[in-house]
Parts: C-alpha cells; sequence; structure tokens
C-alpha cells in the first residue's frame, strides 16, 4: 500500500493538529535510495495500522516543508508524537531501524 | 637578566581594541572614571599611547604581549597563516602551536611555581604549551568569547509576530536586513515573502571554523565579500508567527492570544502566549514547550531581555541536549497584534573543551553562571545595537568581571593575563558606520559615535571592578592589542584577512583570474599568468618557480618585479576619491623595521593609507581614522611595583608590556623577548 501524501496544510493537521504518532518520509522521485527505502515502509505500514502513522512529503512539491526542517538532502525520514519531533533517519535505512525506532516511541 | 620582585601579584587587564586616543577623549570629558584612578594611581604616557607593533591583528598582537616578541619573530603573522608553498592557502592562526616564541606565562608557571591563569587571550594561549599544574587556561578558541569556537546547537531567531499573518512559516538561515535599513520590525515579514538567501559568507564560515579549520582558499574579487560587507547582514533563522487567540491551552488566562515559533533547526514546534496585565494592555509574552504545560519557561515583559535561559534543544534522535540561550521580546503591541522576539544562538551547557584543567569550567558555572553567549545581531541596525548588542556586551563584562575577581578575592592565583572583546566585537559590526557613506544611505554617523562612547563607558565599568584590589598588593595593567578605525575612503579592496585581495592587483596586472566563456573572470586563479597576489592583511606573495608549485618568475627577476610592484602600489590611486591608497611598502628584508620580516611574512609587506584603513589590520599601528579613532594600543600601568601619578615621556613598546611583568615580579625575560622593561614607570 503505498504511503499517504502530506502537503503543508495536511502535515500541519496531521502532526500538529490531530498529534499523530508517525513517521514521514520525505522523498524525490528521482531519487536512488528512496526508491529503496519507500517500499520498506510501504511494507511496514498495515502492521501498524491504527497505532503508527506511515506518510510521505514530495520535497519537490513542498520545498517550503523541506527547508522549514533544515533537510540537507533525501530520504529523511522524521518521527513524531504528540507534536513532538523525536528523531530522524537519513539515507539508506533498513526494516530494524525504522521497526526498532518505532518501538522506542510507542514504548515511551 | 632577574631582578628583586617589587609586587607578588600581576593582572593584565587586556581590552580587544582599545584605543587610547577614544579612551583619553573620554576620560578628559569625566566619563572614564575608572580609567582616570587608574592613570593618577599608576603610570601612563600622557596619550595612553602604546606603540603597536604589526599586523595591527588579533592573534599576531596577544602573542606578542604575551612573548615580548614580534610578530615577525614569533611567527604569528595575520589572523590566518599562508602556506610558504601553496601562497593562496591558508590557515588558522589561534593555535600556540604555531608560535615560537615561548610565552610569560610559562615562565611564571616552570620556574616561580606561580599559580598562573591565562583567561581567553586570543594569541597562542591554546592548547596549553606548558603541562606545569601552575598553569590554567580558559579560552575560545575564537577571539569574540570564551567557548565561541564551539558550534552552537542552534541558530539566532529572529520571531516576527502579526495578526495579519495567515500561516506561520520557517524560514532558516535567513540573511536580511542590508545596511542602512532602520529597523527590522517594518521589513522582515517583506523581506521574507522574498524567500532568504543563504548564508554563504566565506568570512564568517572561516572565522566560525575554530582551530579545526583546515587550509582554505578564498578569493575576494567585489565588496560584497569583504569584511564589513559580509558582517553587514544578520544571519539567522527567521519565523513569521501568526497571532491568533488561545485554543486547546491546558490553562491560559483570558483574553490571552497564541502564537507558534520554532527552535531545534526548525525541527521542534513550541506555543507561546500574549499575556495582558491587570489594565488590559497586552505586556508580557509566556514561552511553553507544550499547550499541556500549566507553567511557562519563561515569562518577557515587553523590552526585557533574559540571559542565560537554560533550555533545551533537539538532536537528531529527538532527544534534548541541555543549552542556555538569551531571548529578548523587542517589542509587543499594546493590543498584542504584533511583536518581535530575538532567541540568541544555542551554547551546549557542560563543554569544558576549552578550560584547562576541565574542573575550572565547573568552579566556574557553579560559582559565577555559564559562559554567556553574546547575541549575533546586526550592526547596521541602530535599534538592535542599541537594544541588544550592548546590552548583551554589558552581561558578558559583569559575568567576566566576577570571574576574575571572584579569583582574585579567593587567591587562586599570583598572576592573570585576561582579555574582554566587547570593544573589537562590537567594532566589527559597527564601528566603520561612525563615518556616513554613500552606500550605507541611512546610517546616522552620531548615532554611531554615540554608541562607541557607550561602549567606552562600558569598558570602564568593567576596569572600576577592579579598581579595589590595586589596594590588596595587585598589580594592574591595562592594554590591548590594537584599537579600532573608523574608515573615511571605503571601497578598496586591499587588506582583507580572510583571502587574496583581487582587484587591485589584478588591475595593476600581476593577479590574472581565470576566464569564463564569455571572458569574463572566474574566481579561480591563472597561475599560469599571476606573477604575484596579496593575501592576508598586509602581504604580497610572488608566484616564484622553484618555490610555488606553479611559479612563472624566475628568482633572478624578484628583486626587479618587486621594485615595480612597490612602485605600482604608490602610484595607485582610488578611483573614487582619487586619492593613493598605501601608505608604505616595503620588501620582506626592509619590513624588519615593522617586525614583520621572515618567512611567515610575505615578500612585500604593505599598509594602507590612513583614511583607508577598516577596523584594524590593514593599518600602521599609528594611524588616525575618522571620529577621532584611531588603531593604536593603549598602556597604563598601577599598582605595587609601579610609580604612581606619574606621565612619562617615554615610547612604550608593545614588546616592552612582557618585560615590564618580568622586571617587576622578578622573573626572567622569555626566551624571544624583543623588548625591554619600562624604567621610567618602575619604583625604585
Amino acid at each position: 500500500m503505498s504511503l499517504r501524501q502530506l502537503d503543508a496544510i495536511t502535515f500541519e493537521e496531521k502532526i500538529y493538529g490531530n498529534e499523530e504518532t508517525c513517521l514521514i518520509i520525505f522523498s524525490r522521485k528521482s531519487c536512488h535510495v528512496c526508491k529503496q527505502v519507500v517500499p520498506v515502509l510501504e511494507e511496514l505500514q498495515p502492521k501498524y495500522e491504527g497505532k503508527f502513522g506511515f506518510y510521505y512529503v514530495d520535497t519537490e512539491e513542498n520545498i517550503s516543508l523541506f527547508q522549514r526542517f533544515s533537510l540537507k538532502g533525501v530520504p529523511q525520514i522524521l518521527y513524531f508524537d504528540s507534536g513532538e519531533f523525536r528523531g530522524k533517519q537519513a539515507g539508506l535505512v533498513d526494516e530494524e531501524k525504522v521497526e526498532g525506532k518505532i518501538a522506542t516511541i510507542l514504548e515511551a | 637578566m632577574e631582578q628583586k620582585a617589587l609586587t607578588q601579584k600581576v593582572i593584565v587587564l587586556g581590552v580587544d581594541g582599545f584605543d587610547p586616543k577614544l579612551a583619553k577623549k573620554f576620560m578628559d570629558q569625566g566619563k572614564m572614571p575608572a580609567l582616570k584612578e587608574f592613570t593618577i594611581k599608576g603610570s601612563a604616557r600622557e596619550d595612553l599611547v602604546l606603540l603597536g607593533a604589526m599586523p595591527t591583528v588579533t592573534p599576531p598582537l596577544w602573542t606578542t604581549l604575551a612573548t615580548g616578541a614580534y610578530p615577525g619573530t614569533h611567527g604569528i603573522t595575520c589572523f590566518f597563516a599562508s602556506d610558504p608553498v601553496n601562497i593562496d592557502t591558508m590557515y588558522y592562526n589561534l593555535d600556540s602551536r604555531k608560535s615560537k616564541a615561548e610565552p610569560l606565562w610559562n615562565v611564571f608557571a616552570e620556574e616561580t611555581g606561580k599559580k598562573t591563569l591565562v583567561w581567553h587571550w586570543p594569541g597562542s594561549s591554546w592548547p596549553p604549551t606548558s603541562e606545569s599544574p601552575n598553569l590554567h587556561v580558559v579560552d575560545g578558541t575564537q577571539p569574540s568569547g570564551i567557548n565561541n569556537g564551539i558550534p552552537f546547537l542552534d541558530l539566532l531567531k529572529v520571531v516576527t509576530g502579526s495578526e495579519k499573518i495567515a500561516d506561520s512559516e520557517y524560514l532558516p538561515n535567513t540573511s536580511h536586513v542590508a545596511p542602512g535599513q532602520g529597523c527590522i520590525i517594518d521589513n522582515a515579514a517583506d523581506l521574507m515573502d522574498e524567500g532568504g538567501e543563504a548564508e554563504t559568507s566565506v568570512f564568517r564560515k572561516v572565522i566560525a571554523a575554530g582551530n579545526n579549520a583546515k587550509g582554505f582558499q578564498f578569493s575576494i574579487t567585489e565588496e560584497e565579500e569583504c569584511e564589513i560587507e559580509a558582517l553587514g547582514s544578520m544571519v539567522c533563522d527567521t519565523i513569521k508567527s501568526a497571532i491568533k487567540s488561545a485554543e486547546g491551552w491546558a490553562q491560559a488566562p483570558d483574553g490571552a492570544k497564541e502564537f507558534v515559533f520554532f527552535v531545534s533547526n526548525g525541527l521542534e514546534r513550541r506555543p507561546a502566549l500574549i499575556v495582558k496585565n491587570e489594565q488590559g494592555i497586552y505586556d508580557s509574552v509566556q514561552f511553553y514547550k507544550s499547550k499541556k504545560e500549566i507553567t511557562p519557561y519563561l515569562t518577557l515583559k515587553r523590552g526585557e531581555i533574559r540571559f542565560d535561559v537554560s533550555d533545551t534543544v533537539k538532536n537528531d534522535e529527538g532527544e534534548d541536549v541541555a543549552c542556555n540561550r538569551n531571548y529578548q521580546l523587542l517589542d509587543l503591541a499594546d493590543d498584542g497584534s504584533k511583536f518581535n522576539i530575538i532567541i540568541n544562538n544555542a551554547a551546549q551547557v557542560g563543554r569544558d573543551d576549552y578550560f584547562h584543567p576541565k574542573s575550572l569550567y565547573q568552579e566556574v558555572v557553579e560559582n559565577i553562571g555559564n559562559v554567556p553567549v553574546n547575541f549575533r545581531v546586526n550592526g547596521s541596525n541602530e535599534i538592535l545595537v542599541r537594544e541588544t548588542m550592548i546590552p548583551s556586551w554589558e552581561h558578558y563584562c559583569n559575568w567576566q568581571a566576577k570571574c576574575l575577581t571572584y579569583f582574585m578575592e579567593n587567591n587562586q592565583y599570583d598572576i592573570i593575563f585576561s582579555h574582554l572583546h566587547n570593544l573589537d566585537g562590537v567594532g566589527h559590526y559597527f564601528w566603520h558606520y561612525a563615518c556616513n557613506q554613500e552606500e550605507w544611505k541611512e546610517n546616522n554617523e552620531i548615532s554611531y559615535q554615540q554608541f562607541q562612547e557607550d561602549v567606552y563607558c562600558q569598558t570602564d565599568r568593567y576596569l572600576s571592578k577592579f579598581l579595589p584590589f590595586l589596594d590588596q598588593g595587585w598589580t594592574m595593567i591595562i592594554t590591548s592589542d590594537h584599537g579600532l578605525i573608523t574608515q573615511e575612503y571605503h571601497g578598496v579592496i586591499l587588506g582583507e584577512i580572510h583571502g587574496v585581495n583581487v582587484p587591485v592587483l589584478a588591475e595593476l596586472g600581476y593577479t590574472v583570474m581565470v576566464k569564463d566563456e564569455n571572458g569574463n573572470d572566474t574566481k579561480e586563479i591563472d597561475w599560469t599568468k599571476t606573477r604575484a597576489i596579496a593575501i592576508r592583511g598586509d602581504h604580497i606573495y610572488i608566484n616564484l618557480k622553484g618555490r610555488n608549485p606553479h611559479g612563472i618568475v624566475d628568482p633572478a627577476d624578484k628583486y626587479e618585479l618587486e621594485t615595480q610592484i612597490i612602485s605600482d602600489l604608490y602610484s595607485y590611486r582610488d578611483p573614487r576619491s582619487g586619492r593613493r591608497a598605501i601608505s608604505v611598502a616595503v620588501r620582506n628584508r626592509d619590513a624588519v623595521h615593522f617586525g614583520m620580516s621572515g618567512q611567515e611574512c610575505g615578500d612585500i609587506i604593505y599598509f594602507t593609507e590612513e583614511g583607508f584603513n577598516k577596523i584594524h589590520a590593514d593599518s600602521l599601528s599609528t594611524q588616525c581614522g575618522y571620529a577621532d579613532t584611531s588603531v593604536s594600543p593603549i598602556f597604563v600601568a598601577a599598582g605595587p611595583g609601579i610609580k604612581e601619578n606619574c606621565v612619562t615621556e617615554r615610547v612604550i613598546r608593545q614588546v616592552d608590556v612582557v618585560p615590564t611583568i618580568a622586571a617587576i615580579t622578578g622573573v626572567r625575560m622569555p626566551a624571544q623577548c624583543e623588548g625591554a622593561p619600562v624604567y621610567q614607570i618602575i619604583t625604585e
């Protein structure tokens, strides 16, 4: 299942309005590393249905969001819980790393 | 050479950029009573002048003040060092391992058993060069402040709030507010609409890089790349905040308004409340980390600055890292409809990197407080200078005076070498605005001359904290590395410390740049055609065969080429004013007269003509500037071993300071010392 896309408005709603516990991958269509990481997240998504959200931001279409977080490249996965930044992972990350981070956040 | 000690305790009160001409002016006007008191109780020349060494640059001259040796001798010959082979490559020079001369503090610590403190002395003090347990050192290692060489966790934030703003926005690394603009408050929102300009100033980058900086190359080809222009804009993250009615708070006062702001490089969003007083006027802002919290972590009244707020910054793992930073509520409308807030750079708490021994850090923090972080705001904005920059240095001066007097009261040290950076710190940001220039259309020189007076009075308040110790057996030396000049003729690119000064030598045909496909100069030097480059403050290097990898000048032709360059420099006229821009240019051999010959110096040494000198670095140490400024350093001494109420006609040179201290304390002269005691002011 593909990840739900966020723009500046829906990002605001989900992260700060609804205070969702979730991750957001900042990505770019032409990025090779992203093409390896996104499927990992897509596969994990159903397992966390209702507990942990998975979202996607296209940085080319949402430059202001990309700049907002002072990001210096893609892919970058940002984690949020109750509107609070809980960490980020950059570059090629595997299932184990992502699940490890999710577990830390859900256990807290 | 040793003699009987006339004093047991000495403190050098070094103040970077302290100019005797301005000091005497304000002292004679009764505005510097502490300095006056020091002169009455001690010795100085009538004009308070110390004949400075050259180059008039911080690391070379503090090294001279520590060793009694000229820069050509100790080898620190500008803010950066030049690579002798790759002549366009430079290295950071605030590094004691680069100095070839022995500092007096090592003599005290190793041979006399005197407990010695070197407190933020930006000239060959770090890392410590003696293993003696008697030597304690605190450093930057950057001239502007203790710990400033440690990268900040989070950049300065300007938060501009308005009810007219629909959505809050965060614009990282915005460089805005050009010289001449009156007030950040009115134009910040507009500038943000145009989008932020990323900070690219090489000057800022290399200065901030600290002593870990690798060699770097940079060609200065236009005015925007010069120091004054680079510091003319403020580097910050800008936040445009929408003001709304407070909603969803665990507890918010009636009628409160809310906004959000961003910290932690944009990763962390925090809420804040604008709150009314009993008269119904919105007069304060409460800062929270979450709406669920009952009490704010900080409340500011309109106009209030809170220094050293215990705060946190999120790291990449999402963890809180302890930091301290300053907050200021610069203004707030009575109806709460708009405001401006400045949140300073965040410094990590607990960094004892530049404290030796490390236990000294804990002692300072526990007894005095965290190392302060100054607001890095814009010098071209009068409001920010008056309301933010100068008060911020007042806080730093007070903290430092408390630290040093704490040590003096507790008899922890016999000898203290200290340095304060308030004058030079503000000087680089605004000294040049004390002279009206066409390109800075609205700079009001009268306001800036007043700011100069304000910071001299601030320095006097700092000095006054040490006056009581004159009666407790302390000998005090008030001195500086150089003064600060207000430049009169702006725009000739020579004497910039942070790169190759291209335009003038290119115009004279000695430096040639690689052309692009349209025939325009690029930033790259064409070594196949370049015969010489001007690099750093005062140095010109010949591109010599056999010495430099791309050398094209035959060693047999070097002398004639130098003759020609020197002749052309004297003939060079500033296109704007028509005036000669060079004061002196000599061969390396002849520069021994200026203490600037030898292998760490260029093949030609030059100084700019009076009027063209910028803040400092490119001048002869005797030159004066606009608005009663001069680049000369100052010297006043008082206390045991020094004559009271003594005015001497003796020319006191910068290299004489160390031997004078050595003479009155009865210790030997440091190995490379080239000066002599100021016998005329020493008691029998």
